[in-house]
């Protein structure tokens, strides 16, 4: 029994860790169906609250969050035709237009069931490629985490954005602001304008506080906020039949493949997944012209995927450091702030975590369907909290959150500068995310790239000569200027298709 | 939109410019075969000036087919002024008074200004939910809170 697949599931059921799953579990359902909140912002605002527990616990709050806002955002997108989250959009498409029949009970039921089949089979995939994936990256040394970081940085700072240009601007902005502190190799301070605080360099908690809550709560505030349409209260029939379930298996597996493949590859996530979930399910479909008129595979698909997703993620995570989303960059912060590194090394050194991770995710997907089915109707009227109740709360949150890490307000000014900063960028077409990454992975890229550099005595030829590494930063360039170049010889191929056409 | 893309260009020059300054003043102290401390930021503001050069170029002879709501309006500006003073005022007067006598204020105030008319509703979750906050974070988690210095 000192199996660490063993004392891991035990570690993972003692009851405080089963009630940071159920805690998580609430409150992501609840940041899940709010229009407006989403799981990042839920994330952040727990963020503080793991300081003071322990790895597992934190793992088990965060990951019931994740699993729950997922299939959180699904209701509202249901009830009321508007996402909770981005990744329940495809879901609206048949679950509103069911609802409209007077179906809303069964669509919430399939999309909870869904929501069950995907996360497992996310964490199935998780459980059989990470620890593969882990054997082979633990020959990897400076040189080749280097190269890793540098693809992992630029596939999030260069795709799906709308201007790649702002999407590395954003990118090298935060690397930028990650260089305020002690220099990592000489403990040098650089940038630090002879302040104390700034010597420790910027905390990304409160940074990522800033982020992701601060331009929601400026939105809230200036009565930008949602408008909740009316809807019925009253839903019956949730539970799923049987045999209308085993209908739904071929849309549900769709969903699942698409959503844990498309999750595994960074800086794509849950919406790209669930609508290309949406379209395969569609055409695989016998009922394919119902797609959109209430079809309850229109519904499968999408919520398998973006629960599915979640597991896809924490491959690279978990196994490379790598973050594909920023749901599993404020997961990775967690984890940094336990000492955890994840990477190679965590499977070697800390392998009873690593199934903690596991475990966890399967506990938090079981409480996530249990809760949802209990409680059903008692989210359905959760909506009509209204957003100017919510938001000041928030606040005050974020700044007591903040304010906890070190018991200074030093860290609610970081957290409202970043906020401010976060407001303009999404206001000028700056996306967020890609500083978000390059404030976590800043520090590992620049210490790689120098112990790179001190172990080959200088030569940059190392990096070019390790076979990993050079494919690592081939791809790396593909992804750096790929959307630079990519959109002209588009527009030069159209021009000549053009001329060429009579 | 075109313009506001140039104009954004310009300042991230102007920031690559006053950050390659602040490098230049950095310690040049070595160890053998290592790059120095101001290694990292020369590679930075080099990408940043490079980009933000592209960013300037891109938009002055091709524009951009971006479609964000870029206009920012005086009565935006003002509320997060607006917001941010009110924090700043709250986060200063609680070392005074104390969290559980600042909170209720400063949530009243927000709710008021996020359109809130209901006194009641007003009066009680604010303070309902500073006492909650308190026992959560005072209580549970061991976060302590300012008690102010007149209490």
């Amino acid at each position: 029994m000192n199996d660490p697949l063993f004392t891991a599931l035990f570690e993972v059921l003692r009851y405080e860790n089963v009630l940071a799953s159920f805690i998580g579990v609430i409150f992501g359902l609840f940041i899940g169906m709010m229009p407006g909140l989403t799981i990042s912002l839920g994330m952040v605002l727990l963020l503080p609250l793991t300081y003071k527990l322990s790895a597992i616990s934190s793992v088990c709050l965060l990951l019931g969050l994740y699993a729950s806002g997922m299939t959180g955002g699904s209701f509202s997108a249901i009830l009321i035709n508007i996402p909770g989250t981005p990744s329940a959009s495809a879901t609206a498409l048949d679950g509103h237009a069911m609802a409209q029949k007077g179906r809303a009970g069964e669509a919430l039921g399939i999309a909870v069931t869904s929501s069950f089949f995907g996360g497992i089979f996310g964490l199935a995939c998780l459980w059989l490629a990470a620890p593969i994936i882990a054997r082979v990256a633990l020959n990897f040394g400076a040189v080749e985490l280097f190269a890793i970081v540098l693809l992992g940085l630029t596939l999030i700072c260069s795709f799906g954005q709308e201007s790649n240009i702002k999407g590395l601007l954003s990118g090298i902005l935060g690397l930028i602001i990650m260089t305020v502190g002690l220099d990592p190799m000489m403990g040098t301070p650089r940038f630090t304008f002879n302040s104390v605080e700034l010597q420790a360099g910027i905390s990304f908690l409160p940074a990522m506080i800033g982020l992701f809550a601060v331009p929601q709560i400026i939105r809230g505030l200036s009565g930008k906020s949602t408008v909740i349409p009316k809807y019925d209260e009253k839903v019956s029939g949730v539970l799923p039949k049987l045999r209308n379930l085993v209908k739904l298996v071929k849309s549900m597996l769709i969903g699942s493949l698409v959503g844990t493949g498309v999750g595994a590859i960074p800086g794509t996530g849950g919406p790209i997944a669930v609508f290309l979930a949406y379209d395969y399910a569609r055409k695989s479909s016998k009922s394919g012209h119902n797609f959109g008129k209430g079809e309850p595979e229109g519904i499968a698909a999408p919520e398998a995927a973006n629960n599915a997703v979640a597991g896809g993620a924490l491959i690279p995570m978990l196994t490379l450091g790598i973050p594909g989303d920023p749901i599993t960059a404020i997961l990775l912060g967690a984890l940094l702030i336990h000492g955890l590194i994840p990477g190679p090394l965590l499977f070697s050194q800390n392998a009873h975590f690593v199934y903690a991770v596991f475990w966890a995710y399967l506990v938090a997907n079981i409480m996530n369907l249990a809760v949802s089915f209990s409680t059903i109707k008692l989210w359905v009227r959760v909506l009509k909290v209204p957003e100017r109740i919510l938001i000041p709360i928030i606040v005050v949150v974020c700044i007591v959150g903040t304010y906890g890490l070190r018991n200074t307000f030093f860290d609610t000014a970081i957290m409202l500068a970043f906020g401010i900063l976060a407001y303009l960028m999404n206001k000028y077409g700056f996306p967020v995310v890609p500083m978000l990454l390059a404030i976590i992975l800043g520090p590992s890229l620049e210490s790689n790239l120098r112990m790179s550099l001190v172990l080959s005595e200088g030569d940059w030829t190392v990096f070019f000569r390790h076979p990993i590494s050079l494919g690592f930063i081939l791809l790396s360039l593909v992804s750096f200027f790929g959307p630079l170049i990519l959109p002209a010889i588009r527009s030069r191929l159209r021009k000549t298709c053009e001329e060429n056409t009579p | 939109m075109k313009r506001v893309n140039i104009l954004i260009a310009v300042v991230l020059l102007i920031f690559a410019g006053y950050y390659a300054w602040l490098t230049t003043a950095l310690p040049t102290r070595n160890l053998p075969n290592t790059m120095g401390i101001d290694f990292f930021p020369w590679v930075l503001c080099t990408l940043m000036t490079g980009l933000s050069l592209l960013l300037l170029l891109k938009s002055l002879f091709f524009g951009t087919s971006e479609k964000c709501a870029y206009r920012f309006e005086w009565i935006e500006i003002k509320e997060i002024l607006l917001f941010l003073i009110l924090t700043d005022a709250y986060i200063q007067t609680m070392d005074f008074i104390g969290f559980l006598i600042a909170t209720p204020v400063y949530l009243a105030i927000l709710m008021i200004g996020s359109g809130s008319r209901r006194w009641k509703e007003i009066a009680l979750i604010s303070v309902l939910t500073s006492i909650g906050i308190y026992l959560f974070f005072d209580k549970i988690f061991q976060v302590i809170l300012p008690s102010g210095k007149l209490l």
